[in-house]
């Protein structure tokens, strides 16, 4: 199932005064056979409570995607004009991104016919099949489409390939960049973006962001989860010296895949200098639960020479070699009189509780590694 | 749908109760898993026909209210309402619920769209109408020309008008997943199937619609003369049991996912939404990462049921087969399916499919048999959350323990031995296994297992960029296969020799038995075994001090293939019939040339750590 949603027909269909359903123009010609207009006409053509609605019916291992429209008025026989500019692709394509298409075609078309009787006219409706030909090149080339209609109307259209959904940014998250931030053209995006952009450098997280470019935290959430949407951007955690970090079942694809190699080699090296493979496999295989940075470091100066271990630490995090292990502090005993924990409940990192309270890491630890009421869970 | 969050969202959750979130999450995930409605149309000498829909249309709009002014919620969106918008993107002002989303149309609208023509019967059938995806299963129940047959059938009761074919329609969210589309549309057909035969043996179906139609008469005529509007179907539950089922259905979807069905009271029709039953951490597991773990499964594997023996017991059909309930009164967390099907008297193969089976209705998962070197840690989605109701339930079970403790015992990994402590009473050992099998079962731990990369130190040459393009590690080493039988090779017919209860070996390892390390034989076969590597690599394995004993040498190119990562010690030991041990001190000897890191089985992490 490709991303690209190749359309493979596109078809004018409009209730004829005598004839009924049919399907005036298509391209290619004859792609629709009769059997298939037949058994799918009825959500084509359709009653007018379905009008006006986008209706992708499957059938026969082909998905048309159609919006009926029906414009009522004296003038036409019958009262009214039914038509219907529709699209076919195969049954197992994903059709969600052809849908703004198919529903702006349908209100250019009703525009055009108010406008200037662009259907009802015979010789104008001849017009629409060259547009339908280009429309059908130009969306399965380039994914856009523009084209004049008349003197006064032209048509913009694209393909807009949905995303999922993306996560929620929080305050201790660090975004950094997927690809290199050279390509990135600033221009195309919004001021907030274009303020914050400076600051992501994968290191900060997004309150030290949002102090340091003075643009307010909320905004910044947004503005990085927009990037986020888009792939520019993927999450880390805050970087330091005390976290602690094991490896992930994924971490062997670093010994399968060649050119995973080559981008981590290229990555986490030292200006200059030229780790093995070895190297830095033996470096991310000596994360492991107990064992800090700072004691990796220790044990592994050599392997380190040459090897930075931030952008060790942040390659592993974004390809998902190794996964950071969070502590999260529970308040097991408590007086009756006291209040319930508010952050120690095992739903709160020590990230997240040191960026809303505005402790460090090693304060809040001397305060809780004392504290015989409350546990450390590591996860 | 993604909207670019506004500011006024609330992002300050942390005052709010920590009950919250959970929550949350499953009534937005059970949107896109839960069917909006179900509907039950026909078609037949009187037309196409909407029999039955639930839930029910709130009192719907009379032509009479004159409703196209007003804006009532179950308003149609009229052609006026939408030209004006000529980006055509958004249609509502206020975010429609699923209920009014198909309320929204009309019985007849329904009924002429979902009764389709005869030539789209015994197909999938999917319409998306806006935000609304309707699926299901039309089925032919006679075909047209065996109704002139009946009008010479002297049979009694051949009922007049006759039903030519029917669905079951279930409507869903557009945004549902494929997976959920599929899974309805199963459904949909299990129950055509049930009602085509049961109409074939004694005419249900026409039965029960001839009911439903006579309800909805009778209270359009109410209707007319009293003036209040009220839902056909509500009158219609009470007298029908197909409706009784449909709701049954429709409401088991929405909860539990799990649903059984009695067609007739004779036919059963049974179903599970594996969506709503793997649920880790408010995340599904996708049906197919769950089948391609399944066939991965191998004999050292145990299977672990998430009930108790007597409550799964319970649950099962009386006509199930016996060998599933000699499985399950067999089953253990301490036995590998290899031993299981030795005690419960059936071939692995079985077992194989009874435990993807139990696996695939979520009574059970696949874990690594429980001892005492197994090394667990808390799983990264595990609840640690001290008020949640696991907490409870633990506290219930194992009184005097709290689980935030226990858990915070695996934030590093531990094996089960050095819980040990041999002041200890018994009792304790046999109560921490069953607190370990309890966090299992809850998805609480995960179990890390070793495993050994060969990666050679670089020569000089290399160091200086003069190294030469190699094919990658696993390409050289991958040829060899495995004889120990996996779900996978079930297909072929040679396998199924290999089925027996014996634990499988490499060829060579008979080499064992020959007397004299020094042996040309070995010596050869050493060498063969190290021929697949480069130079450089051969090199660095014969520098280390240990490779100057024959036997060790001789060891670690026997398992060469296994050094590339992607198999863990206990595999090894299970294949190469060896001690923990033996491997340990192997790995310890080599340790210039070998990798090693432990992490989790990738191929049953699944059942504890859900991809996102």
């Amino acid at each position: 199932m490709g991303t690209k949603s190749r359309i493979e027909c596109i078809f004018f269909s409009e209730f004829h005064p005598t004839l009924g359903p049919k399907i005036t123009y298509q391209v290619p010609e004859e792609y629709i056979s009769r059997e298939l207009f037949d058994t799918v006409q009825v959500y084509i053509i359709t009653k007018p409570e379905l009008q006006n609605k986008l209706i992708t019916v499957t059938a026969m291992g082909k998905k048309l995607i159609g919006c009926p429209v029906c414009i009522e008025h004296k003038k036409y026989s019958r009262n009214a004009l039914l038509f219907n500019l529709g699209l076919v692709c195969d049954a197992q394509t994903k059709t969600c991104a052809l849908e703004p298409i198919v529903k702006k075609l349908s209100g250019y078309l009703t525009t055009l016919e108010l406008e200037s009787g662009f259907i009802s006219n015979e010789e104008s409706k001849q017009k629409l099949l060259p547009i339908m030909s280009t429309l059908l090149e130009d969306l399965n080339a380039d994914g856009s489409c523009t084209l004049p209609i008349d003197e006064s109307n032209t048509i913009h259209l694209k393909l807009i390939e949905l995303r999922k959904d993306p996560v929620i940014v929080q305050e201790y998250d660090v975004p950094v960049f997927t690809q290199n931030k050279d390509y990135f053209i600033k221009t195309q995006w919004d001021l907030t973006t274009q303020q914050i952009l400076p600051y992501i450098d994968g290191y900060r997280h997004i309150q030290k962001i949002s102090a340091e470019a003075d643009v307010e935290l909320n905004l910044v959430r947004i503005a990085v989860q927009n990037l986020l949407y888009y792939d520019v951007v993927t999450l880390v955690s805050i970087f330091q010296y005390s976290n602690v970090y094991c490896t992930t079942p994924n971490v062997q694809t670093l010994i399968d895949d060649k050119s995973l190699q080559e981008e981590c080699l290229d990555y986490v090296c030292k200006a200059g200098q030229r780790a093995s493979l070895r190297d830095v496999f033996l470096l991310y295989c000596g994360l492991t639960p107990g064992t800090t940075v700072r004691d990796l470091c220790s044990r592994y100066s050599l392997q380190l020479q040459r090897v930075d271990e931030r952008k060790l630490i942040q390659f592993g995090l974004t390809k998902d070699l190794i996964r950071r292990l969070q502590k999260y502090p529970v308040k097991v005993i408590r007086d009756e009189r006291s209040r319930p924990p508010r952050l120690y409940t095992g739903c709160h990192s020590y990230d997240e509780i040191c960026c809303k309270t505005g402790m460090s890491y090693r304060e809040l630890d001397e305060r809780l590694e004392n504290d015989p009421n409350i546990i450390i869970c590591w996860k | 749908m993604y909207k670019p969050a506004s500011p006024s969202m609330d992002y300050t959750a942390d005052h709010k109760s920590a009950f919250k979130q959970p929550e949350r999450n499953a009534i937005i995930s059970g949107d896109r898993t839960s069917p909006i409605s179900v509907i039950l149309v026909s078609s037949g000498s009187r037309g196409n026909k909407l029999l039955f829909r639930y839930p029910f249309q709130r009192v719907s709009e009379n032509t009479s209210s004159s409703a196209n002014k007003q804006r009532s919620p179950y308003a149609l969106n009229t052609a006026g309402d939408a030209a004006d918008d000529q980006d055509g993107d958004s249609r509502e002002q206020t975010p429609l619920t699923d209920e009014q989303l198909v309320a929204g149309f009309s019985d007849i609208i329904l009924a002429t769209i979902l009764a389709t023509k005869s030539d789209m019967c015994g197909k999938k059938f999917e319409l998306k109408i806006d935000n609304v995806r309707f699926v299901g299963h039309p089925t032919l129940l006679q075909s047209p020309h065996t109704i002139q047959v009946s009008k010479t059938d002297p049979s009694p009761k051949r009922e007049m008008p006759t039903m030519i074919l029917f669905s079951v329609v279930f409507a869903l969210r557009a945004n549902a997943d494929p997976s959920v589309i599929s899974c309805m549309h199963n459904l949909s057909r299990r129950i055509a199937i049930a009602l085509q035969h049961e109409e074939r043996r004694c005419q249900y179906l026409t039965r029960e619609a001839k009911l439903m139609l006579a309800v909805q008469d009778e209270v359009t005529t109410m209707t007319e003369t009293d003036g209040t509007p009220q839902s056909p179907f509500r009158q219609i539950l009470p007298k029908c049991k197909l409706a009784r089922d449909l709701k049954e259905a429709y409401d088991s979807l929405c909860t539990t996912g799990v649903v059984r069905l009695h067609i007739n009271n004779w036919l059963e029709v049974s179903f599970c939404l594996p969506h709503k039953i793997h649920r880790v951490g408010g995340n599904h597991i996708p049906p197919e990462a769950l089948e391609s773990s399944l066939k991965a499964i191998r004999p050292y594997h145990a299977l672990l049921l998430l009930d108790n023996e007597k409550t799964l017991l319970a649950q099962l059909p009386l006509d199930c087969s016996p060998a599933l309930v000699r499985l399950v009164k067999t089953c253990s967390a301490v036995k590998n399916l290899q031993q299981l099907a030795q005690d419960a008297d059936l071939a692995l193969l079985q077992i194989f499919q009874i435990a993807a089976h139990l696996v695939y209705w979520g009574k059970a998962i696949i874990v690594y048999p429980l001892c005492e070197n197994n090394v667990y840690m808390l799983s990264p989605h595990a609840n640690i959350r001290l008020y949640s109701p696991l907490a409870e339930q633990f506290a219930q079970q194992f009184p005097g323990h709290d689980l935030p403790s226990m858990l915070a015992k695996f934030s590093l990994p531990i094996s089960l031995s050095e819980f040990r402590n041999p002041l200890d009473a018994p009792m304790h050992e046999a109560q921490l296994i069953q607190m370990v099998v309890w966090m299992l079962q809850r998805r609480l731990l995960i179990q890390l297992h070793t495993y050994a990369c060969l990666l050679v130190p670089p020569t000089e040459d290399e160091e200086h960029g003069l190294k030469e393009e190699e094919p990658l590690l696993a390409a050289r080493l991958g040829g060899r296969s495995l004889s120990t039988p996996n779900a996978l090779s079930f297909g072929s017919p040679t396998s199924s020799d290999d089925m027996t209860l014996t634990s499988p070996s490499m060829d060579n390892s008979s080499s064992e038995l020959l007397p004299g390390s020094d042996s040309p034989l070995n010596k050869r076969m050493t060498e063969t075994l190290l021929a697949s590597l480069t130079e450089q690599e051969r090199q660095g394995i014969l520098s280390v001090p240990a490779a100057q004993s024959p036997e060790d040498l001789r060891m670690f190119a026997r398992l060469l293939h296994y050094f590339r990562g992607h198999h863990h010690l206990e595999e090894i030991m299970y294949n190469e019939n060896m001690r923990r041990s033996q491997l340990k001190t192997l790995f310890d000897k080599f340790r210039s040339v070998l990798v090693v890191t432990n992490h989790e089985d990738p191929v049953i992490s699944i059942f504890q750590s859900p991809p996102e």
